[in-house]
């Protein structure tokens, strides 16, 4: 071992050049590693919230896409339905329906019972929830409020006035009561305000005809429908299915066609993104494997002293295997905090509060995992060739 | 008491399509505690002769025998064995390993050998004490000179007790005065320890301060005679002895 370490420290160059030809390799590993697994982890989490729920709205080709309240009494009576909660829902800020990496920022009413069945478990991290009679509260995502650079206490007007916006544009002050729990999907992105309020806003968006309706507190654009706890997609098919069947007038959308469409929307990204890391393994692969074999080629001479000496082929592959590993140890060690380091400045410098990156625990075990195996096989083939040369071929070698 | 005997020794290389007859019907007896040189120009096949007794090389035919047994048939491992049990080696170019320091670089051979020496450190600080560098144990190689690095090489040719110590042009890198120590040096071991010394060289002032010299020639023997003593070289012999 002290051997090793002397050798690394005499020959400062050599082994700085090594060290950095893998660590550029495992840098490049963990930053792509880590954007993969973000995009995997979204997925995942994605997958989870749009399969656990089923949307119902008005049927295509309904001139004003509103539903009666009491479509909700009919549904409930649904076979599997558990429950069903009326959704008002509009975007934060109006005209942007696409954002990076996820769903839009979306003002949605808040009700507790249907929060409780959310999946991801959705909570308030900071503060208290929006009261149902108060009025002027606001609960948001995280994402949304670092996007909005807002905290407890602060006022935002929703929905946001767009830049472009024309001079009858409506939005209203709300106080910030409550920030949620990351979730790592669409509630990250929302506003919540009571189901009072979000009607209101909702409103303001039909039109003035429709506006003035007194009917309006009878009227909902779609339900939220949930079956028993922990039922799979297929059963919430089903549901759909029988919701489609036995009420009419509304059209209930099937949790697997929003979970294909989610899937779709980031499988681009993942796509990507995995290339990326596939790309980096495969270049950081050959920069550990190149830098084993160079250090260890230049070694040739010695191993054909120690064999001289009564060294057998296994004592050099042991005494080159412990070097290699050691060196992929502390180069992939390195590297994969540069690439933490990194990853986590541009998280935390994102001004939209956008996580891009997820340094999981299987990442980092297969990171470090991979620099010392590849650098102690890259370091133990020459070896092996050296090794069962003639010693007097190895000795002779002039390097 | 370790008998060498080599027998119709040959050691062919393939070049191209030549047939390089490095060593060609060699044939040699050498006796346990003998001091001996073998000489020739570059190219007699003397290095070659030495892989071969060193067991760092398979000859294309022929037979070394150590104490009567064939070494021809040994695997690799085995030829390591006996290597690490029996034989010395001293190179040109000092071959010591220079993220190690002078003690460890003497010991080295024991980390490999399955040998039968019980206190190795012990041997090793006798061995530099022997060769006059017990001020220098902690010391690397880059920081000694040349005479100093190849008494360290000497010291580690002995460390496990060989029966055979090869010398491969052991002064061939340093200056005549510190040539002439490493040998002075190398005969008092041979008398002192009754190691068997065989040193290769293309030096002939060196070879006649030998017991025997052997002289190759286009891989064979021309000559195997007994060193004439000058009266030089016995009167130093003498006070050694004392």
């Amino acid at each position: 071992m002290i051997e090793i370490i002397r050798n690394l420290a005499r020959r400062k160059l050599r082994s700085t050049l090594t060290i950095s030809g893998i660590v550029i390799g495992i840098f490049a590993l963990t930053t792509m590693g880590a954007l993969a697994a973000h995009f995997n982890q979204q997925l995942d989490v994605g997958v989870q919230y749009y399969g656990s729920n089923i949307q119902v709205g008005a049927p295509a080709g309904q001139q004003i896409p509103l539903l009666p309240l009491a479509k909700m009494d009919q549904i409930r009576a649904v076979e599997g339905v558990e429950a069903v909660f009326p959704t008002y829902s509009l975007l934060v800020n109006p005209g942007a329906s696409f954002s990076f990496g996820g769903p839009a920022a979306t003002i949605v009413n808040w009700i507790p019972e249907q929060v409780a069945r959310m999946q991801p478990k959705t909570n308030i991290a900071q503060g208290h929830d929006v009261s149902p009679d108060t009025g002027g509260e606001v609960v948001l995502g995280t994402t949304l409020a670092s996007t909005l650079k807002k905290r407890i206490g602060d006022t935002v007007d929703l929905p946001v006035k767009p830049a472009d916006a024309s001079r009858d544009f409506v939005s209203h002050p709300f106080t910030v009561v409550g920030i949620l729990n990351p979730t790592g999907t669409a509630p990250d992105g929302f506003a919540y305000v009571s189901t009072a309020d979000a009607r209101l806003l909702f409103a303001d968006t039909l039109p003035p005809a429709i506006q003035s309706s007194s009917e309006l507190r009878q009227i909902a654009p779609g339900f939220t429908v949930y079956g028993k706890a922990g039922a799979s997609l297929s059963q919430l098919d089903a549901i759909a299915n029988r919701i489609n069947a036995q009420v009419s007038g509304v059209k209930a959308t099937k949790p697997s066609i929003a979970v294909n469409g989610y899937k779709q929307f980031v499988a681009i990204f993942t796509a990507i993104t995995t290339g990326a890391a596939i790309l980096a393994l495969l270049i950081g692969g050959l920069s550990v494997i190149n830098t084993m074999v160079m250090a260890v080629s230049e070694r040739v001479r010695e191993i054909g002293l120690k064999k001289a000496l009564g060294a057998h082929t296994s004592h050099i592959l042991r005494e080159y295997l412990l070097e290699a590993a050691l060196i992929g140890l502390i180069s992939g060690v390195i590297g994969y905090l540069l690439g933490v380091g990194l990853t986590s400045l541009i998280n935390a410098g994102s001004a939209s509060g956008l996580q891009l990156f997820s340094i999981t625990p299987t990442l980092t075990v297969e990171t470090i995992g991979f620099a010392v195996v590849l650098s102690a096989l890259a370091g133990v083939l020459p070896a092996l060739r050296a090794a069962r040369l003639d010693p007097v071929t190895a000795l002779r070698t002039t390097n | 008491m370790s008998t060498i005997e080599l027998i119709d020794l040959t050691k062919h290389y393939r070049q191209g399509k030549d047939v390089v007859r490095a060593l060609d019907g060699v044939s040699l007896q050498i006796h346990s505690g003998e001091f001996l040189s073998i000489v020739g120009r570059s190219g007699s096949g003397k290095t070659t002769l030495l892989d071969l007794l060193g067991l760092l090389l398979r000859p294309s035919s022929g037979t070394v025998r150590i104490d009567g047994a064939d070494t021809t048939r040994l695997r690799d491992g085995q030829r390591a064995d006996v290597r690490g049990r029996q034989i010395g080696f001293i190179f040109q170019e000092y071959n010591l390993l220079p993220a190690l320091n002078v003690i460890e670089n003497v010991l080295l051979p024991l980390r490999y050998a399955k040998s039968t020496v019980k206190d190795g450190r012990a041997r090793a600080l006798q061995l530099l004490e022997m060769v006059g560098l017990s001020d220098r144990l902690r010391h690397r190689p880059d920081e000694l000179s040349g005479g100093q690095q190849q008494r360290v090489a000497i010291a580690r040719a002995l460390i496990h007790r060989p029966a055979l110590v090869l010398a491969d042009e052991p002064t061939g890198s340093v200056d005549t005065q510190t040539s002439e120590d490493l040998l002075a040096l190398m005969r008092r071991l041979n008398h002192e320890e009754g190691v068997t010394f065989v040193i290769v060289t293309h030096d002939l002032d060196l070879a006649a301060q030998t017991d025997r010299t052997v002289h190759l020639k286009d891989g064979r023997v021309v000559s195997d005679q007994a060193v004439e003593r000058a009266p030089l070289a016995s009167t130093s012999q003498h006070e050694e002895k004392e």
